[in-house]
C-alpha cells in the first residue's frame, strides 16, 4: 500500500521571481510507477520541525518530453513552496507518490477538435502539460489559452508558451490576461469576471465549436468561467475543473491530531485482541487511527473503505477513551455499546484496549 | 496546480461557498472530513446496490425463456458489476481496498420474499433496499429490472450532477448502458403481457415491486439531502424524483395496459 517513492532532483530552473520548474528522475526500477497522463498531478512528502507536510504539484511536462518536471511557485508563509524555491538543489531527493488526477480527456490521434484552457497563476501547470501533448498526439486539434496573472513578471512558463504558439502556427492562440497592466487591448487587462467571459465570447470563442474546456485557477475565477461556460451551451461533461487543493480543508490529520495532542499528548498504550490472540503496542497520539497503528505493527486487522461508511473495521473498545471522527456505519445503539469503527478511531487517554473479536 | 495558497485573502473562498456556487472537487485531496464521508457513503451505496442488483439477477440467467433474453440477463449482471467495479477504483483512491471490500458481505443474500425491510440501510451492507428482497422467476425479474432500471436512470441523471467530479464523469459514462438494461427490460415486458398466462403473473410482480422500487429513493424529508446538498453532492430532492419516475412508470405501464 504505501506509495511514496524516492525521486532525485536532476535540474531546477527558475521561471520566475517566485517559481521554480524541478526536473526529477525516479529510480530505474520505478520509472514505470511515474508514467503519468497529461495533467496529472505528484505529492510530495516533506518533514518540516517533526512534522510532516504533503503537497501536491502538477506535473508541467508533455507525454513526449521523456521527463518529469513540477512547476511549484512560492507561496508566502508556504513551507514546501519557499523551501522548494530557496533551499531544493540538483542532487537531492525527493519523497512522492505515484501520478494521480483525473484532469485530461482521452487522446484521439485522427480527431479534430477544439480545447479551450483557462488558467489562473500557478493553475497554467497541468494546463501546459495538456496543451502540450495534445497539439503533439491530436495533428487536427487545437487549443485556446486565456491565461490570467498580475502582471508580465509573475507568468510561469512565458517562453515555453511562446515557443509552443510559434510551434504550432494556428492551431495553438494564446490571450494574457493581465490585473495591474494595461494592455493594448481594454479586453485583455483586469481580472477574468463575467462581463469579460461575455467579451471573449463575443469577440474570441466561438463555444458551439468548442468540444472540452479546461479550467484551473482559484476557486472564485473557476465559478465564474464555470457558468459563463454553462450558459453559452457547454455541459457539465465538457467542462473539466482541477481545484486547487490550496484553501482547502483537505487534510484530516491536522485538526485532528491538535485535537489528540490537547486532550493529552504524547503516546498511547495499546492492546488489541484479534481473533483470540492480544497484542501490545505502543502508538503516538498524532492523529493516526489505532487501525493504522494495528496495521503498522503487523497485525492483521480487517479493514475494507477506511472512511468510516463499511463497519469492516468494526471493533469494540474495552478500556480507555477514544475518538471517532466520521461514523455513517455505526448505529447509536453500537456506539453507546462502546463499538467504534477503527479506522477513524483516534485515542484520547494514555491506555486503550481494544477488541475486534466482540 | 500547487497545494499552497497561491493568492491572497481577498480570492480566498471557503470550501462550503465553492460548493454551494457550483464549484467541483476533484481529487480526495480536495475534500474535507465530511464532504469525504457523505461521498463515501454515497459510493458504498451505489457499490453495493451494483454488486447485489448483479448478484440477485445472475438467477435469471437461467430462468430465461429464449437465448435472446439469456444474453439480455447476461449483459445486464456483467455490465453492474463492471459499474460497481469503476466506482470502487474510485473509492480505492480514497484508501478502500477493493478486494476486501469485494469479499465484504454475501451479495446474493436476500431475506424472505414477505420480510418487511426497513427502507434504511441494514446494517454495513449499504445496498438499497430493494435489493434485499428475493427474485422468483423470469417475469417477476424482468418487472423488477424494468422498474427499479427506471428509478437508477432518474437516480443517476441527477448523480451525474455531483460535485466529486470524477464521479460525476463515471455516472454520466455508465447511464446510457442503465438505459439500455432499463430498456431491456421493458422489452422483455412487452413480450410477456402479449400472453394472457405471463400478464397476470406479471400484474402480480408489478403490484410487488412498485412500492420497493418508490422506497429508494428515500425519505421525504431527509436531513441527509438537505446536507448533501451543501456539499453539492445531491441537487434534486428525494420526493421530486420519485414523483417523476412514478409519473413515468405509471405512464409506461398503462401503455401495456398494467396498472
Amino acid at each position: 500500500m504505501a506509495r511514496f517513492h524516492s525521486l532525485e532532483v536532476t535540474d531546477i530552473r527558475r521561471d520566475t521571481r517566485d517559481a521554480v520548474v524541478v526536473t526529477l528522475k525516479p529510480e530505474e526500477t520505478e520509472v514505470d510507477a511515474f508514467g503519468f497522463v497529461q495533467g496529472q498531478y505528484l505529492t510530495f512528502r516533506r518533514n518540516f520541525d517533526g512534522e510532516e507536510l504533503r503537497r501536491s504539484y502538477s506535473i508541467c511536462t508533455g507525454l513526449d518530453e521523456g521527463c518529469l518536471k513540477v512547476g511549484i511557485k512560492r507561496v508566502d508563509g508556504g513551507a514546501f513552496s519557499t523551501w522548494a524555491n530557496e533551499e531544493l538543489k540538483v542532487g537531492d531527493r525527493l519523497d512522492a507518490m505515484a501520478p494521480m488526477g483525473r484532469f485530461f480527456t482521452e487522446l484521439e490521434p485522427g480527431a479534430a477538435k477544439s480545447y479551450l484552457g483557462f488558467a489562473g497563476g500557478s493553475g497554467i501547470t497541468p494546463v501546459l502539460s495538456i496543451i502540450k501533448t495534445v497539439l503533439a498526439r491530436e495533428p487536427h486539434s487545437n487549443f485556446t489559452l486565456i491565461y490570467a496573472n498580475r502582471q508580465t513578471s509573475s507568468i510561469m512558463f512565458r517562453e515555453d508558451l511562446e515557443d509552443l504558439k510559434n510551434r504550432y502556427l494556428g492551431r495553438f492562440s494564446l490571450i494574457h490576461i493581465l490585473e495591474t497592466e494595461s494592455q493594448e487591448i481594454d479586453l485583455f487587462t483586469g481580472r477574468i469576471d463575467a462581463e469579460k467571459m461575455e467579451m471573449l465570447f463575443r469577440l474570441w470563442i466561438d463555444a458551439e465549436e468548442v468540444d472540452t474546456a479546461f479550467i484551473c485557477g482559484p476557486e472564485p475565477m473557476m465559478l465564474t468561467i464555470a457558468d459563463s461556460l454553462r450558459s453559452h451551451g457547454l455541459g457539465d461533461d465538457q467542462i473539466r475543473f482541477e481545484l486547487f487543493a490550496s484553501s482547502q480543508p483537505g487534510r484530516t490529520k491536522n485538526p485532528v491530531a491538535s485535537k489528540a495532542v490537547a486532550a493529552g499528548s504524547g503516546t498511547c498504550e495499546v492492546s488489541v485482541t484479534l481473533d483470540g490472540t492480544t497484542r501490545n503496542f505502543q502508538m503516538d497520539k498524532n492523529g493516526t487511527s489505532v487501525l493504522e497503528a494495528a496495521v503498522a505493527n503487523a497485525m492483521d486487522a480487517p479493514f475494507a473503505c477506511k472512511a468510516g461508511v463499511c463497519s469492516t473495521c468494526r471493533a469494540r473498545v474495552i478500556e480507555g477513551e477514544v475518538e471517532m471522527e466520521v461514523n455513517h456505519a455505526l448505529e447509536d445503539y453500537e456506539v453507546r455499546a462502546g463499538y467504534v469503527l477503527s479506522c477513524q478511531c483516534i485515542p484520547v487517554s494514555d491506555k486503550v484496549v481494544i477488541s475486534y473479536d466482540e | 496546480m500547487t497545494s499552497e495558497a497561491i493568492l491572497p485573502q481577498d480570492d480566498a473562498m471557503s470550501l462550503s461557498d465553492y460548493l454551494e456556487r457550483g464549484g467541483k472537487l476533484t481529487s480526495p485531496e480536495n475534500v474535507s472530513p465530511r464532504y469525504r464521508g457523505e461521498l463515501l457513503r454515497l459510493m458504498s451505496s451505489f457499490v453495493d446496490s451494483e454488486l447485489a442488483g448483479s448478484a440477485g439477477f445472475a438467477d435469471a440467467i437461467n430462468w430465461a425463456p429464449g437465448l435472446k433474453e439469456r444474453i439480455a440477463a447476461s449483459r445486464i449482471t456483467l455490465e453492474k458489476v463492471d459499474h460497481a467495479e469503476r466506482v470502487l477504483d474510485l473509492m480505492s483512491e480514497f484508501g478502500t481496498d477493493k478486494t476486501l471490500y469485494n469479499k465484504t458481505h454475501a451479495w446474493s443474500a436476500r431475506q424472505p420474499r414477505d420480510a418487511r425491510i426497513d427502507p434504511k440501510r441494514q446494517g454495513g451492507d449499504m445496498r438499497l433496499s430493494v435489493f434485499h428482497y428475493p427474485l422468483e422467476s423470469w417475469p417477476d425479474a424482468v418487472v423488477m429490472n424494468t422498474l427499479m432500471g427506471m428509478g437508477t436512470v432518474y437516480q443517476l441523471e441527477e448523480q451525474a450532477l455531483t460535485s466529486y467530479q470524477p464521479l460525476g464523469e463515471i455516472f454520466r459514462e455508465i447511464l446510457p448502458r442503465e438505459k439500455r438494461h432499463m430498456e431491456l427490460g421493458l422489452e422483455g415486458l412487452q413480450h410477456l403481457v402479449e400472453d394472457d398466462a405471463t400478464r397476470a403473473e406479471v400484474q402480480t410482480s408489478v403490484n410487488y415491486w412498485l412500492p420497493r422500487v418508490a422506497e429508494t429513493f428515500g425519505p421525504a424529508q431527509s436531513d441527509r439531502f438537505e446536507r448533501m446538498k451543501k456539499l453539492g453532492l445531491r441537487h434534486t430532492d428525494n420526493e421530486t424524483l420519485r414523483a417523476a419516475w412514478k409519473a413515468d412508470a405509471e405512464a409506461r405501464l398503462a401503455e401495456l395496459k398494467l396498472g
